[in-house]
């Protein structure tokens, strides 16, 4: 039955996480760009709140949520800074992908690190997804994995892997030789050090500078077959993939809002000719479109994150939810592009300075393709 | 919890209205378009479907599904079926129409039994809301038509146009001032019922689409009503009319775009098939490609137009204030449903001359009132501005 109001439950994660964005995100943004990464303090504090452990309780996590609670979190980290944000969510989908995808044994031998509250909160995950041939789509998915006996061969490259260089948990979505669809797509943990394997740091990175990043090329790079993850066909690389796409939404989201809410502020008092210039239709305009837009993805988002949550209970099969989590992605990226370029146009040449974080923010929503 | 899966009375609302789209409207459109009547066969249908039978069973499913106010909601889901059938046609349904809204929120117990009570006798009913008047339309404080109490009858004067049903509504809700200098506050809602001496029907419109809905002028020249025909609100405070007046617009903005998002499907619709059964040999592959991903666009967009609609409407049956979602639901609908078939047009334009074609050509004419009617595209973005600068004066 239809309903648009969030569960009590989810209001206060969603608080819990605004606060965590306004009050520890927000202000670092800046230096955790020029420093290119997240802070090891924030990264401890963010633990604290479990947030960021969504695992399994036997495995010392805070136990698993649902999607839509996650792209609300998603969001609100957006809304704090989208450079961090994505910092946190890329280093998720490495364990978080094991959890989705990969078998009891597999789970038990690579999550629980994550999970340890003393030096858990240092770890790295990271999920390999874009390539050369597109952005975040199933079908962008080239990389090939060679089934030959005990062991596989991968082939392709990777671009813009959030914590690629240090992690320590590198999963790497690829698809079987010779198949088509989702079906034919697996998540492969990369060992440490792999033979065949190259891994070069992205540099002076148009956006999400705080989220530090890098290309994978793989040359015949030989894996055993107990890397990949799960048994063939249980569907958990296309779960996994899927909830990425909704929690870079969630990120888009928030990105806007962010945008949406600072240029409403800076509109209202900055005069000109007298006046505030929200009071000019001129400007206004501008901040009704965006909220209008905003609103419109978001609810596209939510409805794709509930389709998720449903298939997870078995009630329809992927292709309704990828597509969902595909388009909401497209939506909320693109409205995050066009809503921070209108909040520097609405701030006119401060927006253009670093003083503003809008600027960046630009930077950071395009940087999300 | 958020869900988007709908109740299976708002999925038998749904279905059962599309079937009426279906069988009855979309057979009869192109011809009441071209005539800009409406054969009396259809009202007498529409009557039968939705007074005696489906409305009910839909209402005692609800009760029964312990679904309570949820009229709004299944309003717009069948709003959006019948206009994917003829949108001109499904204004004509027999009904108080937008005369309802205004009575329901601003009406006594009594005066809802009164005013209301005769559209149940099983006989064809229309009604109509006269708020617009010759150069005054979104600026309803602005209005000329005057009310004077005279001993226990109201007088009213002026002139309205724009008036859906207004020739053929048994009553029409008028708004009119009591005291100019009051502004807002002395604005009103009277209930004019049909025939009333000093009621006169001025001239019936031509326009671009929406033909078959009737669009009329009307004149009040010292038209006498009962004193008991102010809606004189539950709530005594002195905006209350201006309020009454501003509340219709809450409640119908979300059903205007379901109506612009039920056209903006079927033209998506029409331009789908026409690719995939008429599209001429030879016709270069790139193209082919860049109208298709034309239509996904369209397709999202459609998506995100018919949620707004539904929080819209879903927060008017849950009491909470939605100018701020109505105006996003209406707006963005309007201008989806405009790029939809300005997009079939042009994708369909070198085919073959076929009644596909008409009705798109249709519904591109019917469209461009979705920009306008119940406040324009710009006045929409008015109010979300005013919304998100409450403490900021937009003139």
């Amino acid at each position: 039955m239809l309903n648009f109001a969030p569960t009590e439950e989810q209001e206060e994660i969603r608080n819990l996480a605004q606060s965590l964005a306004s009050e520890q995100l927000r202000p670092r943004a800046r230096d955790a760009e020029k420093r290119g990464d997240i802070s090891p303090e924030l990264m401890q504090t963010l633990a604290q709140t479990g947030l960021t452990t969504p695992f399994p309780e036997a495995y010392g996590g805070s136990g698993p949520i649902e999607a839509l609670t996650y792209t609300f979190i998603a969001e609100e980290l957006g809304f704090g800074d989208g450079g961090l944000a994505m910092n946190i969510i890329g280093s998720l989908m490495g364990p978080l992908t094991v959890a989705l995808a990969g078998d009891e044994h597999q789970q038990k031998h690579y999550i629980p690190q994550f999970c340890d509250q003393h030096q858990g909160y240092l770890q790295r995950g990271s999920l390999a997804f874009a390539e050369r041939s597109g952005g975040y789509n199933l079908a962008d998915i080239h990389t090939t994995l060679r089934l030959q006996g005990e062991h596989c061969l991968i082939n392709g490259t990777k671009r813009d892997v959030i914590h690629g260089q240090q992690s320590n948990l590198r999963v790497v979505l690829a698809r079987v030789e010779g198949t088509t669809g989702p079906d034919g797509l697996r998540a492969v943990v990369v060992p440490t050090s792999l033979k065949g394997l190259s891994i070069k740091s992205d540099e002076l990175k148009l956006g999400l500078a705080a989220a530090p990043s890098a290309v994978f090329i793989f040359e015949h790079a030989s894996v055993s077959g107990t890397y990949v993850l799960g048994k063939p066909g249980n569907g958990g690389a296309i779960r996994a993939a899927t909830l990425y796409q909704l929690l870079r939404a969630g990120v888009a989201c928030g990105m806007a809002r962010a945008a949406l809410e600072y240029a409403r502020d800076y509109a209202r008092g900055r005069y000109a000719f007298g006046r505030p210039i929200a009071s000019y239709q001129g400007i206004a305009f501008i901040v009704a479109e965006m909220a209008m837009k905003l609103d419109a993805a978001r609810l596209l988002l939510w409805r794709a994150a509930q389709s998720w949550d449903q298939a997870e209970n078995g009630h329809e099969g992927y292709h309704t939810y990828v597509r969902e989590a595909e388009v909401a992605q497209y939506q909320a990226v693109k409205i995050a592009k066009s809503a921070t370029l209108d909040a520097i146009q609405i701030l006119g040449g401060a927006g253009f300075l670093q003083d503003h974080p809008v600027e960046m923010w630009a930077r950071n929503a395009a940087a999300m393709e | 919890m958020i869900d988007f899966t709908l109740s299976k009375s708002q999925q038998a609302n749904r279905d059962y209205a599309h079937q009426v789209a279906l069988e009855e409207m979309r057979p009869i459109s192109l011809q009441c378009d071209q005539t800009e009547e409406i054969p009396e066969s259809f009202f007498w249908n529409m009557q039968k479907r939705f007074w005696a039978g489906a409305a009910g069973q839909a209402r005692a499913q609800a009760r029964e599904e312990n679904e309570p106010g949820q009229g709004s909601l299944l309003t717009v889901l069948s709003q959006e079926e019948m206009a994917w059938g003829d949108a001109g046609l499904s204004t004509a349904i027999p009904g108080p129409g937008l005369a309802a809204p205004p009575i329901l929120s601003n009406g006594t117990p009594e005066q809802q039994m009164k005013f209301l009570g005769p559209y149940m006798d099983g006989q064809l009913h229309w009604g109509a809301l006269a708020l617009t008047e010759p150069g005054i339309g979104s600026d309803v404080a602005g209005m000329s038509t005057t009310a004077v109490l005279d001993g226990d009858e109201w007088v009213i004067n002026g002139h309205k146009h724009y008036i859906t049903n207004g020739a053929r509504a048994d009553l029409v809700i008028t708004f009119a001032t009591v005291d100019k200098k009051l502004g807002r506050e002395g604005i009103l809602p009277f209930v004019v019922p049909k025939g009333t001496p000093g009621l006169i029907v001025g001239r019936i419109e031509q326009k671009m689409g929406l033909r078959a809905s009737q669009t009329a002028e009307l004149i009040f020249e010292n038209c006498r009503i009962p004193k008991e025909n102010l809606l004189s609100g539950r709530e005594q405070s002195k905006k209350a009319g201006f309020k009454a007046a501003m509340g219709t617009l809450d409640a119908t903005r979300p059903m205007v775009g379901a109506l612009a998002v039920g056209i903006a499907r079927a033209a998506y619709e029409a331009s789908c098939e026409w690719i995939h059964e008429e599209l001429p040999k030879g016709y270069p592959a790139q193209k082919r490609r860049e109208m298709e991903a034309e239509l996904e666009e369209i397709r999202q967009e459609l998506e995100m137009a018919r949620f707004l609609v539904w929080r819209a409407a879903w927060m008017l049956d849950r009491r909470i204030p939605n100018s701020k979602e109505a105006s996003m639901s209406k707006a963005y609908a309007g201008g989806l449903v405009m790029k939809a078939t300005a997009a079939a047009v042009r994708i369909t334009a070198p085919g073959e001359n076929s009644e596909r074609k008409l009705f798109i050509h249709k519904w591109f004419r019917d469209a461009k009132v979705f920009d306008i009617f119940e406040g324009t595209a710009q006045i929409q973005r008015l109010v979300i501005a005013r919304r998100l600068f409450p403490e900021v004066d937009i003139p």
